[in-house]
């Protein structure tokens, strides 16, 4: 039990309490009792905006008022229902993903139509209806609970000053009473209201959470974004990830061929052409048999520098499958490799790709960083994912931190969807794994 | 001639340097960015610099920076803009206000020599070099189609040599016709177009590629 109440409490430097005082010392209780007793006055003020703001709204709607009324709700109802979420974070440790702010359209007429059609907002309206309800009920538990245990606790203090009452023994006595006739005033009884006290005041941290249950629920499910919210983001996320890979892999290529082959390429033709010049002013064929020697050479390194590019941008050994693509690279790599495969037959070929660039990385990872001296790949398919795993013997520490090389490969392989793991323990050995769709999202 | 390079690519810096050489030139500074271009223009005063545009450190138009520099400090040192593509807005930025002593080709131009080292001195001595795939651009782009169209395939040649910045000797030796014919065809081009006439070749250039761009 005590742990639970460790679990995001932003006390750092608790107070030592005896395990059953142990809530009372800490932060989090109060900002509970906070929450909820602010829950009643909130949720009358939301209420009353909500209901109000909407019927006034949809009352008007006929003579066109009504709709930028409801729209500036909406907008309000956003805000507040933003205020919620975040006030439930800070004092009662609910983490919920922010929906995405609101696009309006251009324009006056726009910012209405997009309002009417947030979809945020209108979740937040129904919060803010529901807070009332959930309001009372927070009041109410947190009320009774801690008026009680008070009251109990303190009993024998302001007992002496209740009036007095006549009993079924027609004696006056000076006490609460439990049922009609039930007076606590004996030392024995005033003892026992103290004990209830007690009980109840130590468990009114835990009634007033188990009430706050119920707003975290409803913050959960009305003041969050939805899965298609933050579906919708994460392929934000991921497009922008593709787009800035491609277009870094052309700007890359590109290079390539300026540094690289284009600028052989104009040195054979200077060279050929000067070639030509020699023997047309009739000077020693010696000379430009040595030129051409030089343009032989270059226009050679120039072809070798242009399949090398060719295979970079799509390596050809891939049109026969990832199965042999493994092999060919398990062949070239730097550290010795054991390729183990189960694959059979073709996969979707942005996959494969996919899975070959990734394979290629982390193989190169292995023969710069890792200082192993054998590497296995593991590659195949579990139902609907493919899982290719490179392990090394090396030094381990490898770590997807950001900007590093593996964060690169885990946002490339985020971009259909996939999964990248790392497991590199100091000292090794290292094993990272990707896992993507074997669909590719393409009839997903 | 007494010549500055800078380019960042070894193998071609050797070429021209080699290539240069053996024509006969001399090859004062040979350099890999800006501003050591610059630096070294201004300690030599080359006849000429052959200019990369892309270099580093930014590796975007470094080379033009520096080529638009020296043209403004050393208006008497030719540049030689020398490039793996042609940008029109590039030339223009180039041949702003004077088109003297400047230079704009491709890198391919190197493989024909002869021709690369008649432009290199022709911009040495204070002339035009423009690449005829500028000149074909701007042709291209050109809204005067319809003056353009009066001219007949002859006088188009010999307008877009006049662009590139030969002189009419040379235009009559890349067509192989007379002196006289070329002097014959580019009054026909003033004429159809409605320039005002011009003797010195620079202007020449100016004029007609104001008159292509406007």
């Amino acid at each position: 039990m005590t742990d639970l109440w460790h679990a995001g409490s932003a006390m750092t430097a608790t107070p030592r309490l005896p395990g059953v005082l142990a809530p009372f010392a800490r932060r989090r209780t109060w900002n509970e009792l906070l929450y909820s007793l602010a829950g009643l006055p909130a949720g009358i003020a939301c209420f009353v905006f909500s209901v109000v703001t909407l019927s006034v709204g949809g009352a008007l709607v006929v003579v066109f008022v009504g709709l930028p009324i409801i729209a500036i709700s909406g907008s309000t109802a956003r805000q507040l229902g933003a205020g919620f979420r975040r006030s439930s974070q800070t004092l009662t440790g609910v983490a919920v993903p922010a929906p995405p702010p609101l696009h309006p359209r251009p324009g006056l007429f726009g910012w209405i139509g997009s309002s009417l059609l947030d979809v945020t907002a209108w979740r937040a309206q129904l919060y803010l209806i529901l807070k009332l309800p959930l309001g009372i009920t927070s009041f109410g538990v947190a009320v009774t609970f801690y008026a009680t245990g008070v009251g109990g606790v303190s009993y024998p203090i302001w007992r002496p000053f209740l009036p007095c009452q006549n009993g079924r023994d027609g004696q006056c006595h000076v006490g609460a009473s439990l049922g009609p006739y039930y007076f606590l005033d004996t030392p024995f009884r005033i003892g026992l209201g103290v004990v209830i006290g007690v009980l109840v005041l130590l468990a009114a941290p835990w009634a007033v959470r188990s009430a706050l249950k119920l707003d975290h629920w409803a913050v959960r499910a009305l003041l969050g974004a939805t899965q298609s919210q933050l579906r919708v983001e994460q392929l934000t996320r991921t497009r922008t990830t593709a787009i800035d890979d491609s277009a870094a892999t052309l700007r890359r290529i590109e290079r390539d061929l300026h540094d690289g082959a284009q600028a052989r390429m104009v040195s054979v033709a200077m060279t050929i052409g000067l070639a030509r010049e020699k023997l047309a002013e009739g000077a020693d064929p010696a000379e430009a048999s040595r030129l051409l020697d030089t343009a032989h050479t270059s226009a050679k390194e120039a072809v070798g520098e242009l399949r090398d590019l060719a295979r970079g941008i799509h390596p050809p050994v891939l049109d026969t499958g990832l199965a042999s693509a493994l092999q060919t690279l398990a062949a070239h790599s730097a550290v010795p490799v054991e390729l183990h495969t189960t694959i059979a037959g073709r996969q979707d070929p942005a996959i494969e790709t996919m899975a070959y660039f990734c394979v290629a990385e982390l193989l190169a990872n292995v023969a710069k960083h890792s200082e192993a001296t054998q590497a296995w790949i593991n590659a195949g398919t579990a139902g609907p994912w493919l899982r290719v795993a490179v392990s090394d013997d090396g030094r381990g520490g490898a770590r997807t931190a950001p900007g590093s090389g593996l964060a690169g490969l885990a946002d490339r392989v985020a971009t259909v969807d996939g999964t990248l793991t790392v497991d590199s323990p100091p000292g090794g050995p290292t094993t990272v794994s990707i896992d993507v769709p074997l669909t590719s999202g393409r009839s997903a | 001639m007494r010549i500055v390079i800078a380019e960042d690519s070894v193998i071609l810096r050797d070429g021209l340097v080699g290539l240069l050489t053996d024509r006969g030139h001399e090859v004062v500074s040979a350099v890999s960015d800006g501003e050591s271009l610059r630096r070294d223009v201004a300690r030599h005063l080359p006849d000429v610099c052959v200019v990369d545009i892309r270099m580093p450190p930014s590796f975007t138009d470094e080379g033009l920076r520096a080529a638009l520099a020296i043209r403004r400090a050393q208006p008497d040192v030719g540049v030689l803009v020398f490039s793996q593509y042609v940008e029109t807005r590039y030339a223009a930025e180039l041949l702003a206000g004077s088109a003297k002593g400047v230079g704009y080709l491709l890198k391919d131009r190197v493989a024909d020599v002869r021709e690369f080292v008649d432009s290199l001195t022709r911009v040495a001595s204070g002339g035009t070099a423009l690449d005829p795939e500028v000149v074909s651009q701007l042709l291209g782009a050109s809204r005067r189609t319809a003056a353009l169209s009066t001219l007949t395939p002859r006088e188009r040649e010999v307008l877009e040599h006049m662009a590139e910045g030969l002189s009419n000797a040379g235009i009559a030796a890349v067509l192989t016709i007379t002196d006289r014919a070329v002097e014959k065809h580019i009054a026909n081009v003033f004429i159809k177009l409605a320039l005002p006439p011009s003797e010195n070749d620079n202007r020449r250039v100016l004029a007609v590629l104001r008159y292509l761009d406007s």
